[in-house]
């Protein structure tokens, strides 16, 4: 931290507020745990872990945080990077509330509110969403499994990273607010890294069904387009027919 | 017969969405450049004299009028950024800048500001993060209160430090989000009196969660009434718009109080008025 606070102006509000964050975050919890990168403090690395009783139980996800200069008034902007199956790996994604806009974010919101809706948000339906996958329960224990062997390239294997510490407990007012925090992709799509571990990525078989009822649709629609130039066809050529015997006659 | 409903509804129901794709692009457009505006103007301005609002509505002889009222009880106005905080951003500056020169009003409200937090807390807001803003928040108005009712050069000193502060967005909005919370916790302590403020089904934390707490939301009747109760500061607004009549209507919150912040609302913003 020592190095930090001679990097950065501390009295600047939202790197006064970072470090608070990181002395808050500094202990890992079961749950989860994040912490600054040693060179920027307005880029942090998370642990999370899968939530019990669902696809994701004995997950372990690893990813970004990246902070805006403006925090904590914009939000900050969370990338996965351990295969997941409910969210693309290193895209970007943000908060924002469920039918509202993502300027709802609130200041008073923090890091530990981010995470704490992201792990409650996991198991939600992708419904199409941008930067949303829809990998089948199978595809999701199987990457839960893989997961705890996933290491990052900056912090190392990611398992030991969590503790056995129970979190501080979610209060009343965090429960309210957790269930109102959607995640979906940003519009604009940043270019893609590399991706770190390539062969985790299984072919999602849901979206054959998909794909198949797109194609089905397609087809119909090729046939009634074919059928109406067939038959705009026929009609000029009759029509064309008749003047030309009306020419002849003349 | 039936394919022709079918095929004009799938039709007509393709121009709507072509249309709302339309409009959200028209709107996000709409938003970039108003945001481009309001980013050239300082987020709290210089004092300016009341002509430079004449000159704004130079052909304008509906607003004319009313500014000739507006001067006969106004002399100067300082024009705040309009980013859905303008509201907050005037209603503190302007109040804080009152506090230089009441010590009394300020011993009033250094102990209503120093209680706020811990009704906040009390609220379930959490607690590290409406630390955070309280501390900012509260150093400026500790600031403030070295030089209240002290020597005019040391008003003057601190006068220009408030300036700077307001002016730079880190600290600025660390007050406008302070206010912001004030401003909910009132609502949500009061709630079964501000619900019939609230239209539609919305609860009143709902209300604060979507319209109070959130950034560059725009103030209305009930952010102010809740917010001057909560501190309690009398303040007017001016009322200026197209209405009929040549007179500016005055509003004072918490009604029947004695106006120490004076503000000029035109649709959609406000500024801070000096007599």
């Amino acid at each position: 931290m020592s190095d930090i606070s001679d990097k950065y102006n501390i009295k600047c509000p939202s790197v006064k507020r970072l470090m608070r964050e990181a002395i808050e975050l500094a202990e890992a919890t079961e749950e989860y745990c994040a912490r600054p990168l040693e060179d920027n403090l307005f880029e942090w690395h998370f642990t999370v872990r899968g939530p019990p009783g669902t696809d994701f139980e004995g997950g372990i996800y690893h990813g970004r945080i990246l902070l805006p200069k403006e925090y904590p008034m914009h939000p900050p902007h969370i990338i996965l990077l351990t295969p997941n199956g409910r969210f693309e790996v290193n895209k970007k994604i943000c908060l924002s509330i469920s039918g509202y806009h993502p300027e709802t974010w609130q200041p008073s919101w923090s890091i530990r509110t981010a995470l704490l809706a992201l792990i409650a948000f996991m198991p939600s339906p992708a419904e199409g969403t941008i930067g949303a996958l829809d990998y089948s329960p199978a595809e999701r224990k199987t990457l839960a499994k893989k997961s705890a062997s996933w290491a990052c390239a900056k912090c190392g294997e990611i398992a030991p990273l969590l503790s056995s510490n129970a979190a501080e407990p979610i209060t009343e007012e965090e429960k309210s607010v957790l269930n109102q925090i959607a995640f979906k992709g940003e519009e604009e799509q940043t270019p893609k890294p590399p991706e770190p571990e390539p062969t985790y990525e299984p072919e999602p078989p849901i979206l054959e069904s998909v794909d198949s009822s797109t194609t089905f649709l397609d087809q119909i629609l090729e046939i009634i387009v074919a059928l109406l130039v067939g038959a705009i066809a026929i009609f000029i050529y009759r029509r064309w027919n008749s003047y030309a015997a009306i020419d002849t006659d003349l | 017969m039936a394919d022709d409903a079918a095929s004009s509804s799938a039709c007509t129901g393709n121009l709507g969405d072509n249309s709302v794709n339309q409009d959200e692009l028209i709107l996000k457009q709409q938003r970039e450049i108003e945001k481009e505006i309001s980013e050239s103007i300082p987020l709290v301005g210089e004092q300016e004299d009341l002509a430079s609002l004449e000159k704004e509505y130079n052909e304008d002889p509906v607003y004319l009028l009313k500014i000739k009222d507006l001067a006969s009880k106004y002399k100067c106005i300082r024009r705040t950024r309009p980013d859905g905080n303008c509201f907050f951003r005037a209603f503190s500056y302007a109040y804080l800048e009152h506090l230089l020169k009441d010590k009394e009003e300020y011993e009033k409200f250094h102990e209503i500001a120093k209680n706020s937090k811990d009704i906040l807390v009390a609220l379930g807001f959490p607690q590290f993060t409406v630390d955070d803003f309280y501390e900012t928040f509260m150093e400026v108005v500790q600031r403030v209160g070295e030089q209240a009712g002290g020597s005019s050069d040391g008003i003057e000193d601190i006068r220009k430090e408030l300036h700077d502060k307001f002016n730079k967005q880190g600290y600025s909005d660390y007050i406008v989000v302070y206010l912001r919370l004030i401003t909910s916790g009132q609502l949500q302590t009061q709630h079964d009196f501000y619900q019939n403020f609230i239209e539609g089904p919305r609860t009143v934390t709902e209300f604060c969660r979507q319209e109070v707490e959130p950034m560059y939301k725009e103030s209305d009747h009930i952010h102010i009434i809740a917010l001057s109760n909560a501190l309690n500061v009398g303040v007017r607004v001016k009322y200026m718009d197209r209405g009929e009549g040549s007179q500016v209507i005055a509003h004072d919150f918490p009604e029947g109080s004695k106006p120490l912040v004076h503000l000029l609302y035109r649709p959609g913003h406000y500024d801070i008025l000096y007599a």
